[in-house]
């Protein structure tokens, strides 16, 4: 319970932030994408089943606000936070800058599939140069803004954990 | 033995998630505009449009700072001069007081209202909200069905065109912009009175189609709304001679069959805080 709530209050904010101050921020004239950041750190976190929920309810949250056709995002996000999940038991780097990369390499990987879905679904595309570019600008965006928004997702999701016993 | 268990289950839990979001998909793609997600849609957005109307208007001091910081210094002084200079330009009478910018504004959009006819209703709205996602070009504003608007209401600001209207809730409406790839508008060239498709190419300059080989164009010629339909690929729902913008590039290929031609907006969306929507007439 406490989780959910916890997961809805990260998804609206990431949502008002996205709409609001990063659409004045922008890099490059790109903006960066907050639910993939938020999805691949709380995959990294808790573990693929987590980060596959928390993708699933982040995408489905942004698509009812876009004129795409609703899920794509939700799809996309389902299969990253689910992929960078079962991806991190099998990475044991130390090191502190692995999320950051993680971020950036889910980020990119996670748009292109985004728009290859899109447009499957018949959505007008701009040039594939652009998508590239506004992929990789993101992905590099989202990277930066890692180190800032990692450890306050960190607590959100440490302080949410219910006290589950470890069965190895 | 429970890892592994916890590794199926993850699986399992990952299979559902997909299949709903397939679902999902399917269901909206063939339901379109009036099914029921889209009206889950339009209430999600009924209930967060106030939310990001007071966190944009916390932030945007906040997010002009940090766009500052991400910026180059170089760049942004540059930028600065520019705008500088066309505001000045703008202006001519050379009054830049701050009070002044929302009066002006306002004329400004009282001036474009008159110059659309008496008979012609409109309601001037605060830009709330950008769009979620860098591939959709849109902008949501503070008005809704409340103030009278609907779907497809042109919308303008005093420097050009903007777009329309595809969503509407009680208190808000979603604009897409004339450069998002799904919008076309039928523009008429001022010097050769030749009309073409206008089409949004996203970041990048938007595109003249439909335009004939022999059409004399000059770099730098104006667009305007011809407020007109163009059987079976758009209708207009602009209201005539309405500034769109100006013509970028041209490209002369004798062998093409249409002139590629590309038109700068008019409008800098970065930085649109107040519009005008053209509000449908009353006898229908």
């Amino acid at each position: 319970m406490r989780r959910a709530l916890s997961l809805t209050v990260v998804i609206v904010t990431a949502l008002l932030l996205q709409t609001t101050v990063f659409a004045d921020v922008k890099l490059l004239g790109v903006r960066p994408e907050l639910m993939y950041l938020v999805t691949i750190v709380f995959a990294m976190l808790e573990g693929p089943s987590s980060g596959a929920v928390a993708g699933f309810a982040g995408g489905m949250a942004q698509d009812f606000l876009l004129d795409a056709p609703k899920g794509i995002t939700a799809l996309t996000l389902t299969l990253v936070g689910y992929a960078v999940g079962s991806l991190r038991q099998y990475i044991v780097s130390p090191s502190p800058l692995l999320p950051t990369f993680l971020v950036g390499g889910g980020t990119f990987v996670g748009v292109l599939f985004n728009r290859f879905v899109a447009f499957l679904l018949g959505q007008e595309a701009t040039s594939v140069l652009y998508v590239f570019k506004a992929a990789a600008l993101s992905a590099l965006y989202n990277a930066i803004l890692t180190p800032l928004l990692h450890p306050v997702l960190r607590r959100v999701a440490e302080s949410s954990r219910s006290r589950r016993v470890i069965r190895w | 033995m429970a890892l592994r268990t916890r590794a199926r289950s993850a699986r399992l839990l990952v299979v559902v998630l997909v299949s709903v979001s397939l679902a999902v998909i399917t269901i909206d793609y063939r339901e379109g505009d009036r099914g029921p997600l889209a009206v889950v849609g339009d209430a999600a957005l009924t209930i967060i449009s106030p939310l990001q109307e007071a966190v944009s208007k916390v932030t945007h001091p906040v997010g002009n700072f940090f766009s500052t910081l991400v910026h180059l210094p170089a760049i942004r002084r540059e930028d600065e001069l520019l705008k500088d200079r066309i505001a000045e330009l703008e202006q001519q009478a050379g009054t830049t007081a701050a009070e002044l910018d929302r009066l002006h504004q306002l004329e400004e959009l009282l001036g474009l209202q008159q110059s659309l006819g008496g008979d012609v209703r409109t309601i001037a709205a605060d830009v709330i909200a950008n769009g979620v996602s860098n591939f959709e070009w849109t902008i949501e504003i503070g008005e809704g069905s409340g103030a009278g608007i609907v779907v497809d209401d042109p919308v303008i600001a005093p420097a050009g065109l903007v777009g329309h209207v595809v969503r509407v809730t009680l208190n808000s409406a979603i604009v897409r912009l004339i450069v998002d790839p799904d919008s076309s508008v039928a523009g008429r060239l001022e010097s050769s009175r030749t009309t073409g498709l206008v089409s949004g190419e996203g970041a990048q300059d938007m595109r003249m189609g439909l335009v004939e080989t022999t059409t004399e164009v000059q770099a730098g010629e104006q667009v305007f709304t011809a407020g007109y339909k163009i059987p079976d690929f758009a209708e207009s729902l602009y209201p005539p001679n309405v500034l769109i913008g100006v013509v970028s590039r041209v490209v002369q290929d004798s062998t093409a069959l249409e002139k590629f031609v590309t038109v700068r907006p008019a409008v800098d969306f970065s930085s649109l805080d107040t519009v005008l929507v053209v509000l449908p007439s009353e006898g229908g």
